[in-house]
């Protein structure tokens, strides 16, 4: 058994867990937080996303001694008792969910973004997002969404764009053009 | 039994030494793509960290794992090869250094003892800014593995007009990663005109041994080998004559 220090969403946990657990199956199965999934397992998929250390993991391929002293963001931990993160109220806004399922590690994928660059182009948007894969909704909306958090986090702005005019980038080839959208 | 070597603290880190630039095994592909260290010195390999998977990926993963996996795809290999980096490897038996090159042995197969680790790699001083360029051809824009990938590495004399030491270097179309030497040879001392830099990617496909799966033909890889080979000795040409 591995002994682990964990903290996760702001509250520190000290569990122990055979040495082969994933992060994930530490999450969800230790602690019941079932906002990651597990989808491919192989990390493909992307919608076991969560933050160690504020970077965006697969936490279906980290084991959970290596998150052992290590600060773990679930989507859990992004509402606040005021209200939803801007990213989730944006992300409602912009119905840039269907089924839900690539929800939670979208949107962490896209909060390490804006905590490393509050005004991201279309194109780094899509980068953020190229490891979370979504089968219904489609990524313009949630690229819409994030374009609309990035602002309302920025304070430019008390409100929210409205819907319809938030015009969706064209997708560019990667690494060639910088912006796109609303940026 | 699972061996967690991710807090080793002698793989970790970039350091500029006397040797070259050193990059620990266990410096994750995000960490190079930032590394200001590699952007100034090696920048063709946070070009290629950059396309490794997505970000999840390129935050978990390491360069020493990448390069120990010896699958002919990987990204890191032909930046790498084509600055003629080393590798060093440590075990009960002591420490030793390879060319990456004599690194690669097989089809996921390494030189690699089984109680051996890989503990950092070297990009030689005399590579250090060499103008270099990766290319990586998949069949999607994000998160896809490579059909091909290419790197290429050249000096040009501006007195001579001439090629110095050009260097090219092709992924997942031979058992392992590969140099293109006669490509290389041809290219020597040449001037660096575009009919040239056609030819010596006409002569590294021909250098090529990939195989026919699921995601291309051989044929096909053929081909992509020598427009991507062009493609990018003519990037990596452009910036040597951008930086003289
Ligand atoms: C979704 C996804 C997409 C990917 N896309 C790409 C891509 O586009 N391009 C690409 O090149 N790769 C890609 N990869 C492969 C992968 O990201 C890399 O090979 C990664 O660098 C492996 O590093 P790691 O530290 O996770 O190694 P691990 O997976 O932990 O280890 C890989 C192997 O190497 C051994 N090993 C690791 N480190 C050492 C060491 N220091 N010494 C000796 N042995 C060691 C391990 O024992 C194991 O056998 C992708 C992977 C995933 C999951």
């Amino acid at each position: 058994m591995s002994a682990l220090r964990i903290t996760v969403n702001g509250r520190e946990h000290v569990l122990s867990a055979p040495p082969e657990t994933t992060l994930l199956a530490l999450l969800r199965e230790h602690l019941g937080l079932t906002g990651a999934k597990l989808g491919c397992d192989v990390g493909d998929c992307g919608a076991c996303t969560v933050l160690v250390d504020g970077q965006a993991v697969n936490a279906c391929l980290m084991l959970a001694a290596q998150a052992d002293g290590r600060s773990v963001l679930t989507i859990e931990g992004l509402a606040t008792p005021d209200g939803l993160h801007p990213l989730q109220e944006a992300f409602e806004r912009h119905a840039a969910l269907q089924c839900g399922f690539c929800g939670p590690g979208a949107i962490l994928s896209a909060k390490a973004l804006l905590d490393a660059n509050p005004a991201p182009t279309g194109a780094e948007i899509r980068d953020a997002l190229a490891g979370n894969l979504c089968r219904c909704t489609g990524y313009t909306k949630m690229i819409t969404a994030v374009h609309a958090a990035a602002q309302a986090l920025r304070g430019a702005g008390a409100e929210m764009p409205p819907l319809g005019l938030t015009a969706s980038p064209s997708i560019p080839l990667p690494g060639g053009e910088k912006g796109g959208g609303l940026s | 039994m699972v061996l967690d070597i991710s807090r080793a603290a002698d793989m970790r880190g970039i350091a500029a030494t006397a040797d070259g630039l050193r990059i620990g095994a266990l410096v994750t592909h995000s960490e190079l793509v930032r590394s200001p260290l590699v952007r100034e010195f090696a920048p063709v390999l946070a070009e290629a960290a950059r396309t490794i998977g997505a970000v999840q990926t390129r935050n978990l993963g390491t360069l020493g794992g990448n390069l120990a996996t010896g699958v002919p795809s990987m990204d890191s290999g032909p930046a790498l090869l084509a600055l003629e980096a080393r590798v060093t490897v440590a075990g009960p038996r002591g420490t030793r250094t390879l060319a990456l090159g004599d690194f690669f042995v097989g089809p996921r197969r390494t030189a690699l003892a089984t109680d051996e680790l890989l503990v950092d790699v070297v990009v030689p001083a005399a590579s250090l800014g060499k103008p270099a360029s990766f290319l990586k051809f998949g069949l999607r824009k994000g998160q896809a593995l490579a059909l091909v990938n290419v790197a290429a590495a050249v000096r040009v004399d501006p007195d001579r007009r001439a090629f110095v030491a050009p260097r090219i270097a092709l992924g997942a179309v031979a058992p392992t990663v590969i140099r293109a030497p006669q490509a290389e040879a041809f290219l020597e001392g040449r001037p660096p005109t575009s009919e040239a830099m056609a030819e010596a990617g006409r002569i590294a496909a021909t250098e090529a041994r990939p195989i026919s799966d699921f995601r291309a033909s051989a044929d096909y890889r053929r081909e992509l080998v020598s427009v991507l080979a062009r493609r990018a000795l003519a990037a990596a040409c452009a910036r040597a004559q951008g930086a003289q």
